[in-house]
């Protein structure tokens, strides 16, 4: 009846290069280094992908409505040491209500008073760690031992993270492609004043995307503190800017409204490959955070704004 | 003033919407003053005028996009205040609006029910949103699919979808703004259908438009403004054509404008545009502008005079031809389409919106002035700022301000106006591009800056304008270029141009009898 | 605050309204300067001693510097947060002895590497219209990764002896560093207030719109002006490496964050270049001091980051308040 092709994606933003750089890097991996398909480097690459794409998710909801967070990563240190230091039964509220104090800061400063996404969520970033570092000065503490038995017990031969990830990506897949909610986030992330005319709020989801990116940066600390055991007020600095690349090579428009959950697990893995594969060839971990400033140049630039500035 | 009214509005149960005495400014403009006038159920009521006459505005009261000053709206008999668009929604009144609201990354289905998703479980019910949405279309006559993604669609496809989300509203009053701008033949034929249906129905449909055939087509009732006043609403049948035109136009032009130069002008061009293509898809231009005279780009809102004169800026760039500059000595400089080389070639530009685009709010006057005169200054010079001429100017220009060092921000709209047009003056480009050169201007302040931008043009200079009001370009304007869906389709004189003319050229395209040279 | 006042100018002084507002107007830094002047004269009057003055003074000249690159930046509506990256390097060609060149070779190398990462910065703004705070971020990641994982096969040396004098030496008691940062504040202040090129990034601030469509040179202007940031980068940087005496992978480190914060304390805000280059410099030694009135109150690190964070915070939600009222 029509000459319009349903469109394969969608508003998913996916495209050659978010579905096609995982691929390569994946072939690329298999065929070059014997160890990667090795049970152990499969479970390593697991945990290291776990963290990173809870707080990537966060970061996708903020990125529909045309935001951005980097102050995510302090928020997963804050949560590091919070669970080091207060006793197991009040830790993880404590964490989760400070996370969500952290959000609202951000969301208010954004939607309420304007300020540009980057500079105030640049502001809570330097705050927030600067918190962290108040409560513990360096790594150390002890973890409540349910949290370490929740991020490192395996469950039929599948490592925790696994299920962190599947949980994680369910709800936020839920709650972005099937709720009235998400479907907003989407209208208002393409353009807030059309959103507007056609009867869409605009004030209070801004805010509750700042909330929900924050609660994911205080969650995906809460798998780190566990496996690792200990609490580190610096654990969470790479994620801030990884998760904004993870997201921006997954597909999703950091000018807002087109993005999808599965182009967030294919940037995220291929992050994770990359940084894995640099680990098996050898090369320093400190030249693959270069290259992750590069990838992060290169993905930005691949999206082309309207206007010059911040 | 006295309102059209059979019997008392308030009293007539038929009687659904009345207008009381509104008033709204934006500024120190009136956009509307003093217009009452009633809407019944079960008629298709027309909003006529001429752009700028207050049709849009009115209807965004309506819809509760604006408040008004003063007066009151009574729905059903009470006066209402809706706080936004979600408070008129609620209360029934569902809009089409002008330009396009559809979000370009949601489907069809998604954009006709946002904000009120069918929902089962707290989830949206994605397959009753479709088959409900398909649903509407298929009522309305749109063979267009459901599930496509909106931004695929092209424009006129994408205005049907608007038009559908007037038959998605449950509302007692339904508004299409201007429904028909950018719709082809078949599309206006869904159109007066649902509007009939609607109708049937039992709505009241308020139909904003100046095209004459369709208001004598499809509505019942016509309301006409004209400079935010009422002027009459009658039943369509008691109007014709010719009623209907000289209603909506004619007015007096008193001595607003300055004296056209009665020597015979020079023949060399300052400006030609040849095959010039604007925007893709619209047809070729050709035309030039001659040392000394004002060339107006006139026509209705949406057909491209303005993309026209920002791809002469370099503004935008041009989809194909040639633009060329001479100057004085007649030597030709090409255009490119980068600002800073159409400054540098002299041509100014002076934007519709000054707030957005043209002046530096928080800046001075002279400031603002300034940045004209370092416009082929080495940005590592020195900056010599000429105060002397920036306060002879400001005092030629009868700019009224405390002095030099005020903030632009804090001027009046005139004033401000006419420190934009300082700042090209005293950067000694020869061809000025204007948009809407009056706009948010006081009829003082008006009259002066026509006559500053004559005093250009008989100083050798070359002015090209568009406008959205008739009365600037046959009072200002030495020729008149009539633009219809992009094409030039009529050259006027502006001491033989009238208002009719005008319009009958820009609303009906290509007439027999115009010649274009 | 109220009517009367206005109407009635004959019945009441005027002038503490005007001298209320002067003060409301003058950047934060003056009198943040003052109040913790004076509040350090009563709970720490030791801080106050001309010597230790000095020291704080000479230990605010990196910054300083860094802040006068960092306001040309933000006047004209962007960021520059590669400081850190820029430091590092430079740190790490004047003390790793990689290149075995004479001293003024690196000094003149290190210029030259600055002119290059502000030229990329710039690239990546304009041309592609990433956002200046992802694009230096990103700078900073790729120039610390690279310096960071160099240093494993060669770790960073002593300083070369001109810097080290410069960074700390004194004629009489006034310290090299503090002259440098003068000598570099004061031909700038001059550059931004008479050339051409100064009204341009007062245009951009003030509308990069009206900038665009007047036909301004708009992206070659944000390429002087990233390059000059980078630039001064790189001097501040030798201040640091000098002062030091000897490079390390911290160099530089909290350099942009710091020069952010006082530049929006020294009274210059997104698009406004209304604090000058006065206001931002008195902010760079407010920030000094105030660090080591933390330290006294033995808040340390941590407190430091906080209030930066609560600065920067603070004065983008007041300034996007003001900005707001008179466009509603």
């Amino acid at each position: 009846m029509t000459r319009h092709k349903k469109r394969l994606f969608g508003r998913s933003g996916l495209g050659v290069i978010a579905i096609g750089l995982p691929a390569a890097m994946f072939l690329l991996l298999s065929l070059g280094t014997p160890d990667f398909f090795s049970a152990r480097n499969i479970a390593n690459v697991n945990s290291q992908i776990t963290a990173l794409l809870i707080v990537a998710l966060g970061q996708l909801i903020v990125a529909l409505i045309g935001g951005i967070d980097i102050s995510v990563g302090s928020v997963i240190s804050l949560t590091s040491v919070v669970l080091a230091s207060l006793s197991a039964s009040v830790a993880v509220p404590v964490a989760l209500i400070l996370a969500a104090l952290v959000g609202l800061g951000n969301g208010l400063g954004v939607a309420v008073f304007g300020v540009h996404p980057l500079i105030m969520t640049l502001a809570s970033m330097i705050f927030v760690q600067g918190f962290a570092l108040l409560i513990m000065s360096a790594a150390g503490g002890t973890v409540p031992p349910l949290l370490i038995a929740l991020a490192k017990t395996n469950i039929a031969g599948l490592p925790a993270g696994f299920f962190w990830c599947v949980s994680a990506l369910a709800i936020v897949a839920v709650l972005l492609h099937k709720t009235a909610f998400g479907l907003r986030l989407f209208a208002i992330g393409a353009n807030a004043q059309s959103a507007a005319l056609s009867g869409v709020g605009v004030r209070a989801p801004r805010l509750a995307c700042y909330m929900l990116c924050s609660l994911a940066g205080a969650i995906a600390g809460v798998y780190l503190t566990g496996r690792i055991a200990s609490g580190d007020p610096t654990m969470g600095e790479p994620f801030g800017l990884n998760s904004v690349t993870a997201i921006a090579l997954g597909g999703v428009q950091l000018s807002g409204g087109v993005g999808s959950v599965i182009g967030v697990v294919l940037g995220t893995i291929t992050l994770g490959l990359i940084s894995n594969g640099m680990n098996l060839v050898g090369v320093s971990p400190f030249f693959s955070a270069a290259l992750t400033g590069l990838l992060l140049l290169g993905a930005v630039s691949l999206q082309r704004r309207k206007a010059i500035g911040i | 003033m006295t309102a059209f009214a059979p019997n008392d509005p308030a009293a007539d149960a038929a009687c659904v919407i009345a207008f009381r005495d509104i008033t709204k400014r934006f500024g120190a403009i009136t956009a509307l003053s003093g217009v009452s006038f009633a809407g019944y159920r079960g008629t298709v009521h027309a909003i006529t005028g001429e752009n700028g006459a207050g049709k849009s505005t009115l209807m965004k009261l309506l819809a509760g996009v604006f408040t008004p000053e003063s007066g009151e709206i009574l729905l059903g008999g009470k006066a209402v205040r809706f706080g936004g668009a979600l408070g008129a929604r609620a209360a029934g009144i569902a809009t089409v609006f002008q330009e396009l609201t559809l979000l370009p990354n949601l489907t069809v289905a998604e954009n006709l029910f946002l904000g009120r998703e069918p929902r089962r479980f707290g989830l949206i019910d994605g397959r009753a949103m479709r088959e409900r949405a398909q649903a509407v279309l298929d009522r309305v006559g749109i063979a267009l699919d459901a599930d496509v993604i909106c931004g695929d669609l092209v424009i006129a496809e994408q205005h049907l979808v608007e038009i559908a989300k007037g038959a998605v509203a449950d509302a007692d009053i339904v508004i299409y703004d201007e429904p028909t701008a950018a719709l082809d033949g078949p599309g206006v034929e869904k159109l007066a259908r649902l509007i009939a249906q609607q109708k049937q129905d039992g709505k009241l449909i308020f139909y904003i438009s100046h095209r004459l055939d369709e208001i004598f087509r499809l509505c019942d009732t016509t309301t006409i403004l004209k400079d935010g006043k009422h002027v009459t609403t009658r039943p369509t049948r008691e109007l014709t054509r010719d009623d209907l035109v000289s209603l909506m136009v004619g007015r007096e032009l008193g001595h607003l404008f300055p004296r056209r130069n009665p020597r015979p002008r020079r023949q060399d061009p300052a400006l030609s545009v040849s095959d010039f293509t604007a925007e893709r898809g619209r047809p070729p231009v050709s035309f030039a502008v001659l040392r000394g005279e004002i060339v107006g780009l006139a026509g209705l809102e949406g057909h491209g005079q303005r993309e026209i004169l920002r791809a002469v800026a370099g503004l935008i760039a041009a989809d194909g031809g040639r633009a060329q500059k001479y100057d004085a000595s007649g030597k030709v400089t090409p255009l490119s389409p980068a600002v800073v080389a159409t400054a540098r070639a002299g041509l100014g530009l002076i934007p519709e919106d000054r707030k957005l685009e043209g002046l530096y709010q928080p800046l001075s006057i002279a400031q603002n002035i300034a940045l004209g005169m370092l416009r082929r200054a080495p940005m590592a010079s020195r900056a010599r700022i000429d105060q002397d001429r920036i306060r002879a100017l400001m005092g030629e220009m009868n700019i009224r301000a405390r002095d030099a060092s005020q903030i632009v921000a804090s001027l009046s709209g005139g004033n401000q106006q006419k420190v934009m047009i300082g700042r090209w003056l005293a950067s000694g480009v020869d061809v000025l591009l204007v948009e809407e050169p009056t706009r948010g201007v006081d009829v003082g302040a008006k009259a002066e800056i026509y006559r500053l931008l004559r005093e250009f043009a008989d100083h050798g200079g070359a002015v090209l304008i568009t406008s959205s009001e008739l009365t600037e370009h046959i009072g200002l304007c030495d020729r008149i270029l009539v633009v219809h869906d992009g094409a030039l389709v009529a050259e006027l004189a502006g001491e033989d141009a009238d208002e009719e003319t005008i319009m009958r050229h820009a609303l009906m395209g290509r007439p027999a009898a115009a010649a274009v040279s | 605050m109220t009517d009367s006042i206005i109407n009635e100018p004959a019945l009441r002084s005027r002038w503490p309204r005007v001298l209320g507002a002067r003060l409301a107007n003058l950047p934060i830094s003056y009198l943040g300067t003052v109040a913790l002047l004076l509040g350090a004269g009563l709970a720490r009057p030791n801080l106050l001693q001309p010597f230790l003055l000095l020291l704080i003074l000479r230990q605010a000249a990196p910054l300083g510097i860094a802040v006068i690159g960092q306001s040309l930046c933000i006047r004209m509506l962007s960021l520059d947060l590669s400081f850190g990256g820029i430091a590092l390097v430079v740190s790490y060609i004047l003390t790793s002895g990689l290149l075995r060149l004479p001293e003024s070779e690196l000094i003149a190398l290190c210029l030259l590497f600055g002119v290059v990462v502000g030229a990329v910065n710039a690239f990546f703004i304009t041309r592609l219209r990433a956002s200046s705070v992802i694009v230096t971020l990103a700078m900073v990641l790729i120039l610390g990764g690279i310096v960071t994982a160099l240093s494993q096969y060669r770790a960073p040396g002593s300083a070369p002896p001109m810097l080290r004098y410069i960074g700390q030496a004194r004629i009489g008691i006034f310290p090299v560093s503090v002259m440098v940062w003068i000598a570099a504040l004061v031909p700038m202040a001059w550059f931004l207030r008479r050339s051409v090129f100064g009204r341009f990034v007062d245009a951009i601030g003030a509308n990069p719109r009206a900038a665009w469509a007047s036909g301004i040179p708009y992206i070659r202007t944000i390429y002087v002006g990233h390059i000059l940031s980078s630039l001064f980068a790189v001097l501040s940087a030798f201040l640091i490496v000098g002062f030091v005496g000897f490079g390390s992978l911290s160099t530089g480190a909290d350099l942009a964050l710091n020069s952010l914060a006082a530049v929006i304390l020294g009274g210059v805000t997104f698009g406004s270049g209304k604090g000058g280059v006065i206001g931002p410099a008195v902010a760079a030694f407010m920030l000094m001091f105030s660090f080591n009135l933390l330290t006294s109150f033995g808040l340390g690190e941590p407190g430091k980051e906080m209030a930066q964070g609560a600065i920067i915070a603070l004065a983008a939600i007041a300034y996007a308040a003001r900005g707001a009222a008179p466009a509603a």
